[in-house]
């Protein structure tokens, strides 16, 4: 149950971000790298009890995912990975090889775990929708 | 409704930075530590006492750091092994974190040691995401969880550069395959190494600290 750990950092760092925002936060937007284990759920129920007494109350979490990409320096490659999907593993598992010369990669996206954007309504907007 | 953009700064880059510092200390002090994770009851302890015997036998010291939610029973048995060792209660927490680390560092004599185990708490999850500066990181399973063990955890162990399968004498007694362990690993991790071992009976482990980067000098 880490997810209670990353909910708090990620309350703590957006704090000083939202004072001047005018408006009832609704949505947090959360990318995270498919490489990570969290639960999405669990992160969002922590996300929903620590956010109380904040401005970010009543906001709801959404995560979205990023997937996997590698460059290779054997051969240059830089894109996507191969997964395994055998049902024995129940979802795909993105494999850290190069999909082109099966070498050893650096992963460039996949592990991130970042809040890029909020939604935000203004009692203008209520009025108006 | 409109969006609003923020900075979109890692989220655990306070972790990711602690975890820098602890490394730069880490070098700066010529410390080669290595992260020990593994479920409970794998035998991560066990591992370290019979590492901590080989490389002391070769002259290197030896320090620990025995993260546990309670009770001192490992930092106690790595004392009795001659390292120099810092206990660490987690308490409710279910894994360590590098700033955690920094402070347990600080009651170690760094300046003096040549090899760092920091062993995390028995949790196969939750530490695999708060890096804590170590050069190297091992995760410790052992054959009487079962042969389905990285079927279960795929994304642990596609990102796992050292499997450690522990306890491969018993194996047999609980219907255990270890190839089958292996072959499920290397299928996700291509690149990854596989080390099978049985510490109460010393197997394996020379072969532990070669893929640690060990040079083995076949004093056993």
């Amino acid at each position: 149950m880490h997810e209670y750990s990353v909910a708090s950092e990620l309350i703590n760092a957006l704090l000083p971000q939202v004072e001047t925002i005018k408006g009832q936060i609704v949505g947090v937007i959360l990318k995270k790298g498919e490489l990570r284990i969290l639960s999405d759920q669990a992160l969002a129920n922590a996300f929903e009890l620590l956010a109380k007494g904040t401005p970010l109350e009543g906001a709801r979490l959404l995560v979205e995912l990023v997937p996997v990409s590698v460059s290779c320096s054997s051969c240059g490659y830089k894109g996507a990975v191969d997964h395994v999907s055998d049902e024995a593993f129940h979802f795909a598992v993105p494999i850290l090889s190069c999909p082109k010369c099966q070498s050893e990669v650096d992963v460039q996206t996949g592990r991130e775990l970042f809040v890029n954007r909020l939604t935000v309504q203004t009692p203008s907007e209520t009025d108006s929708e | 409704m409109h969006n609003v953009h923020v900075n979109g700064e890692d989220i655990l880059k306070r972790q990711l930075d602690l975890a820098g510092a602890n490394r730069r200390l880490l070098e700066e002090r010529k410390v080669t530590a290595i992260s020990v994770m593994g479920a409970i009851g794998s035998g991560k302890t066990s591992l370290i006492e019979r590492m901590i015997d080989r490389l002391t036998g070769r002259g290197l010291q030896v320090g620990t750091i025995a993260a546990d939610s309670a009770g001192d029973d490992d930092h106690q048995r790595f004392l009795s092994h001659g390292a120099a060792s810092i206990n660490l209660n987690t308490q409710d927490d279910c894994h360590l974190d590098a700033h955690t680390v920094d402070h347990a560092m600080k009651h170690l004599p760094l300046d003096k040691l040549d090899i760092l185990f920091i062993e995390n708490v028995g949790n196969l999850i939750c530490p695999a995401d708060f890096p804590l500066g170590t050069v190297n990181e091992v995760v410790v399973i052992s054959t009487t969880e079962g042969d389905d063990m990285v079927r279960k955890h795929p994304k642990i162990f596609a990102q796992t550069d050292i499997l450690v399968l522990n306890k491969i004498d018993l194996a047999d007694a609980v219907g255990v395959d270890p190839q089958l362990v292996v072959s499920d690993y290397s299928r996700i991790n291509p690149h990854g190494k596989a080390v099978l071992t049985d510490a109460r009976h010393e197997t394996g482990i020379d072969d532990l600290l070669e893929a640690l980067g060990f040079e083995c000098t076949n004093t056993q």
